[in-house]
């Protein structure tokens, strides 16, 4: 067992350190034909707000080489709804729950905070940064996604762990997921070239694939490696993670768990293949 | 959902696509798609042109990284996903495609005793051959360009130039002639092609008219939220709700 929140009165004990990112697994349902339950450590759902998103307008889906740029506004249907139509589900998962709640206002956050952990199965939160988000705002929507009382994992924007990271765990996080993928952008296909460089057809989105695990290597060699923590909380390890060598680098990096991003679209089988790797140590 | 391994046949120009022949198990209907993994970051939706017992051929870009592969290899295959035509003993079918998205509508080609086929094109090039199609099939073209057959758009209530004609009159008698009206056309074309079915019919059947949907499906599934689109009815994922439509549903925006 896998404990991502040791001190927190409820703790957040996980049966294997493998999930997938939020965003990429729906809310647990949609890969029930490919995969067995249990062969996930915990679901991370894809992001809930208190009120409705729209999915965002214009391109939404760019690839390059390996590289996925992915922007779609976090499209969801609120927490209620979404509430009344997967609690039944979430009540009867084997593994915790962990709705992953976009951070909008504080107050807006503190009420979807609690109405998803009243939802049986929902082991603890995992808390969406905007990436320009200051750091006295993320400590306020921190504090309030704590009114649900459960434990509370704080995904960390790619750019911002020197500056959040600390003042985050300070403030009462009980793990952090390092990090949410990084931002970029990519000219869209058919932009002649000096569109482009004038910024008129550009596509900004969150980049997804290979090349962001490097990246993600450099975070936790930074931030979680033995001798190195400076957080001194459970790290979840997000971004390019794409076989059970990449998945073990990541623990022995400090990591305390892997969540797997776009790659589950292509490979759902790629979470067993992991979670195996893990059974097997 | 199902995972299944299909094995590749071959893949031959059928201009302007290529045609690639699959076979597998259990084949994609009409509309429906299969996600193919074929070595990108993201799999690929197939949708059937041809369809039969033993597999479906698909018609793919050229270049597209399927065709690559070497007879007789093995592609792992997610699906049939989604939902695709549903014609219930049809005598009459219309179906009406812009020419490069006519290759979705293919199977229904046979499913009725009498179909007349609509495409719109930007100009005579791009159309089908009409030898690719079968004999049966009444074959309607417009252009927009007015090279060949009516001048286009399919929507357009404007008068035609001297010489040209538009198809306005004669799709609206088609409308109210046939049993059931299957699309493949871009999505914002179909407001105006459903304002079409509601002049040409008070009170349409539901699924009188239906439209698929195309976008990027990167997930199959309902995970990714990359094909959402606005319907009557809420936003709905065209990969699971989709990609076939009821047309006055998702042309009400």
């Amino acid at each position: 067992m896998i404990e991502l929140a040791p001190t927190h009165k409820y703790g957040l004990s996980l049966p294997t350190p493998v999930m997938p990112a939020a965003g990429v697994f729906g809310y647990g349902d949609v890969y029930r034909d490919l995969l067995e339950e249990g062969v996930l450590g915990a679901l991370v759902t894809n992001p809930i707000s208190l009120r409705p998103r729209n999915v965002a307008q214009g391109q939404r889906i760019l690839t390059r080489g390996e590289q996925v740029l992915l922007h779609t506004g976090l499209p969801n249907a609120g927490a209620k709804a979404i509430l009344r139509q997967y609690g039944k589900y979430w009540e009867r998962s084997p593994v915790p729950v962990i709705p992953h709640l976009v951070a909008t206002t504080p107050a807006e956050t503190s009420k979807a905070a609690v109405l998803l952990s009243a939802a049986r199965g929902v082991g603890g939160i995992e808390l969406g940064l905007a990436e320009n988000v200051s750091e006295d705002k993320a400590v306020e929507l921190l504090h309030a996604a704590q009114d649900s009382g459960l434990p509370l994992i704080v995904q960390v924007p790619f750019s911002r762990v020197d500056a959040l990271a600390p003042r985050l765990v300070e403030a009462g996080a009980d793990a952090l997921t390092l990090t949410a993928p990084p931002r970029a952008v990519l000219p869209l296909p058919d932009a002649p070239e000096d569109k482009a460089e004038s910024g008129t057809r550009l596509m900004r989105g969150r980049l997804y694939g290979p090349a962001v695990f490097p990246l993600l290597l450099n975070v936790l060699a930074r931030f979680a490696a033995p001798g190195a923590n400076q957080l001194h909380v459970p790290i979840i390890a997000c971004g390019g993670v794409a076989s059970p060598a990449d998945a073990l680098t990541c623990i022995s990096l400090g990591a305390a768990a892997v969540q797997v991003d776009v790659l589950v679209w292509r490979t759902p089988g790629v979470l067993r293949e992991i979670a195996a790797a893990f059974k097997a140590l | 959902m199902k995972q299944q391994t299909a094995t590749f046949r071959f893949a031959l120009p059928s201009p302007p696509h290529w045609a690639v022949r699959l076979d597998v198990a259990q084949p994609p209907r009409a509309g429906q798609y299969v996600l193919a993994e074929c070595g990108g970051p993201l799999r690929e939706a197939l949708f059937p042109a041809d369809v039969d017992a033993d597999g479906f051929t698909a018609l793919t870009p050229r270049g597209h990284p399927i065709t690559r592969l070497l007879p007789g290899a093995s592609v792992d295959l997610l699906g049939p996903l989604g939902n695709g035509f549903r014609l219930d003993r049809v005598q009459r079918l219309l179906l009406i495609a812009e020419a490069d998205k006519l290759s979705v509508l293919r199977p229904l080609l046979n499913a009725a005793p009498a179909v007349t086929l609509v495409v719109e094109g930007p100009t005579r090039a791009r159309m089908p051959a009409p030898d690719s199609l079968p004999p049966a099939v009444e074959l309607l073209l417009v252009t927009l360009d007015g090279s060949v057959g009516y001048l286009g758009p399919l929507e357009s209530q404007e008068p035609a130039p001297a010489g040209q004609e538009r198809i306005g009159p004669l799709l609206a008698e088609l409308i109210a002639w046939t049993e059931w009206l299957c699309l493949a056309c871009r999505r914002e074309r179909y407001p105006a092609l459903a304002g079409l079915v509601r002049q040409a019919r008070l009170q349409p059947t539901a699924h009188f008219a239906q439209a698929l949907v195309h976008t990027e499906m990167p997930c199959g599934v309902g995970a990714c939220d990359v094909c959402r689109i606005p319907t009557r009815h809420g936003e709905k994922h065209v990969c699971t709700d989709g990609p076939v439509f009821d047309l006055l549903e998702i042309g009400n925006e």
